[in-house]
């Protein structure tokens, strides 16, 4: 194991628990994501991990080597921050090359080899022609490539990226993304990210951590976590989802949306994509719904729905073929049928 | 856009025009015209009269005297100014908005109390005093007063510009150095003190220019002894009430060209600081 957690906890009040006795692994050269909410502990984690802040109990071993207490200076650790943290009263090239040339004289190496080094981080990053400019003179982009060049220059053993596309727009945060990932398959230096943005998790890690109220509640990899969510706040979290309440009898899942409460003791979760929606029922668990409005997303085509007794609402998704065919229009009376779901009963998922 | 802001050019001609001569006026009349008296006054017997009251050996003194309680209140202050922002700003602790409330306190403090403090303190009757007297050592009616009563009026200066900078730098670059392996005095030397580096300059001219212009504080605890303890302010009075009235203008336009030099080195900051 590259990164081991244990038992950490930590708390900035003394009242309120940001992380809560969290165990966790982390391999040897994987980019692993830490995905949840707002205030679910992961950056707290993330910053334990460099040293940025001190948990009030738990140990993290580097390789084997515990560096609980070490000095963030002393833990070969890079970081990325959300906002770039560049410094603006250096050029690109210097900004880069600090951590070369803070090392003590000993270590330091000789000038024409941090050009050097620096020379090739700037050829990595691919703005080797802007070398000379200050961070303000950058865009977004720019400035957290130039962030990620100077975390690697020193040579760090793990690198540690807090929501590093978080300040990002979304075309500048796509190619961002894939070019990190391409980095990540030519380093392949073990790597820790922290975002809320669960497609960016399943699309760029090897392996997911979600994190949730100062635990992790999943670690897994993107297909894992994404069709066998652990409990039903991740189910939540992971995508849109439509949620039906009932109870399971006899090992099948029965709907019922006007049970007296205790008798719908199971939830069913369903992702959009796995409803089907025809003009008659077709299987015992079809669920009369009303259309409400339909809009197309790139391929797919959007319908909301109205369940026809409860009144819930339910989201599901179409091929623009199905769309087409069937021919919806709003205030169509139509079925709509759970192609598979999955079922959690007191917080354990139950098989169907 | 938001309608928030309202174009100048809206405002009716005659409203622009009134605010305009009014600015103009008050600015003529307060400012320019006692700015330019001083000039005259002061060149009221020609260069030479002018440079003998300049270099007259009590004047020569009060020069000193001046750079003395200067040279002494500013770094004290500045080294201070950067700690208690540095406090202020990057650590949450127990009692942080009283010592920013604390740094205020000679705005809103009269500068004759402060100076009377001092007077108090360490004055022949005061809480110090037989102990100072008792191993000869002299504090009021002395430059050590002057320098302590001068960094007790001029001591927000540098900390209240460097706070809003040090906030607004954040602590990120900082976690950044520390990250990259710097220890902390590097993070200091290379980080921190680059990006507060205008706006320290700027509270130095600032506190620079109050130190050298103070007169209530200084006043209380100098004494006036002439070619001892003067200052430029404290000298230029003595020398008015004395009828010497083109001594007293020369030792002015002295003052006068140094709040000269720090509106210009000001401006100068602003324009970096702005970029």
């Amino acid at each position: 194991m590259s990164i081991h957690i244990q038992n950490l906890s930590k708390s900035y009040d003394g009242k309120h628990q940001v992380l809560k006795n969290v165990s966790l692994d982390i391999p040897d050269g994987e980019l692993v994501a830490l995905l949840g909410p707002s205030g679910g502990g992961k950056t707290t984690l993330l910053r334990s991990i460099a040293g940025l802040e001190v948990p009030d109990s738990g140990q993290i071993l580097f390789r084997g080597v515990d560096a609980t207490r070490q000095r963030p200076q002393d833990r070969g650790v890079g970081f990325v921050f959300q906002h770039y943290a560049l410094f603006r009263h250096l050029t690109v090239f210097e900004n880069i090359a600090f951590g070369l040339r803070v090392k003590p004289r000993a270590q330091r190496l000789p000038e024409a080899e941090i050009r050097a080094s620096v020379q090739e981080l700037l050829q990595l990053i691919q703005l080797d022609w802007i070398s000379g400019r200050y961070p303000d003179e950058l865009s977004g982009g720019q400035r957290q490539r130039v962030a990620l060049a100077r975390a690697l220059a020193p040579k760090p053993a793990f690198l540690l990226l807090d929501e590093p596309f978080g300040a990002l727009d979304t075309k500048v945060r796509k190619e961002l993304r894939r070019w990190l990932r391409q980095l990540h398959e030519e380093l392949k230096m073990t790597s820790i990210f922290v975002t809320h943005d669960q497609e960016e998790a399943l699309e760029l890690a090897d392996r997911v951590v979600v994190m949730m109220d100062g635990n992790v509640a999943q670690t897994g990899t993107p297909d894992e976590v994404y069709d066998r969510p652990s409990s039903p706040e991740v189910y939540q979290f992971l995508g849109d989802v439509n949620l039906f309440r009932g109870r399971v009898a006899s090992g099948s899942f029965l709907h019922q949306p006007h049970s007296p409460d205790g008798d719908t003791t199971a939830t069913a979760f369903v992702r959009p994509h796995d409803l089907e929606v025809d003009r008659f029922p077709s299987t015992d668990n079809s669920v009369p719904a009303l259309v409400l409005h339909a809009y197309a997303v790139g391929p797919k085509v959007r319908v909301e729905l109205r369940h026809r007794d409860s009144g819930q609402m339910i989201e599901a998704e179409l091929t623009r073929d199905r769309h087409r065919n069937l021919g919806l229009a709003a205030g169509d009376p139509v079925w709509v049928t759970p192609k598979s779901l999955h079922v959690f009963q007191d917080g354990q998922e139950v098989a169907i | 856009m938001s309608g928030g802001t309202k174009r100048i050019q809206n405002d009716p001609w005659w409203l622009r025009a009134g605010a305009m001569a009014f600015t103009l006026l008050f600015l003529g009349f307060a400012v320019l015209l006692p700015l330019v008296s001083v000039f005259v006054q002061a060149f009221a017997k020609g260069l030479g009269g002018w440079w003998a009251a300049v270099s007259d050996p009590d004047t020569v003194s009060a020069i000193r005297m001046t750079l003395v309680a200067a040279l002494g209140a500013v770094p004290l202050n500045t080294a201070f100014g950067i700690a208690a922002a540095w406090l202020v700003t990057k650590h949450r602790f127990p009692g942080r908005h009283l010592l920013v409330s604390l740094i205020d306190l000679p705005f809103s403090v009269s500068p004759v109390i402060a100076g009377l403090v001092f007077v108090l303190l360490f004055g022949a009757q005061g809480t110090f005093g037989p102990w100072l007297q008792a191993h000869d050592i002299h504090i009021i009616f002395a430059w050590p007063a002057m320098i302590l009563a001068t960094a007790f009026v001029t001591f927000p200066f540098v900390a209240r510009e460097l706070i809003p900078v040090m906030e607004e730098m954040g602590t990120q670059p900082e976690e950044a150095a520390v990250m990259l392996g710097a220890g902390g005095w590097t993070v200091f030397r290379k980080v921190t003190l680059p990006g507060i580096r205008w706006g320290l300059l700027y509270g130095v001219i600032l506190c620079n220019a109050r130190a050298m212009g103070e007169f209530g504080a200084v006043s209380v605890v100098s004494g006036h002894i002439r070619g001892e303890t003067n200052t430029l302010p404290l000298h230029a009075e003595i020398l008015y009430n004395e009828y010497d009235f083109t001594g007293a203008f020369a030792v002015a336009s002295l003052l006068t060209l140094l709040a000269g030099a720090t509106v210009v080195i000001k401006l100068w900051l602003e324009r970096r600081i702005a970029r």
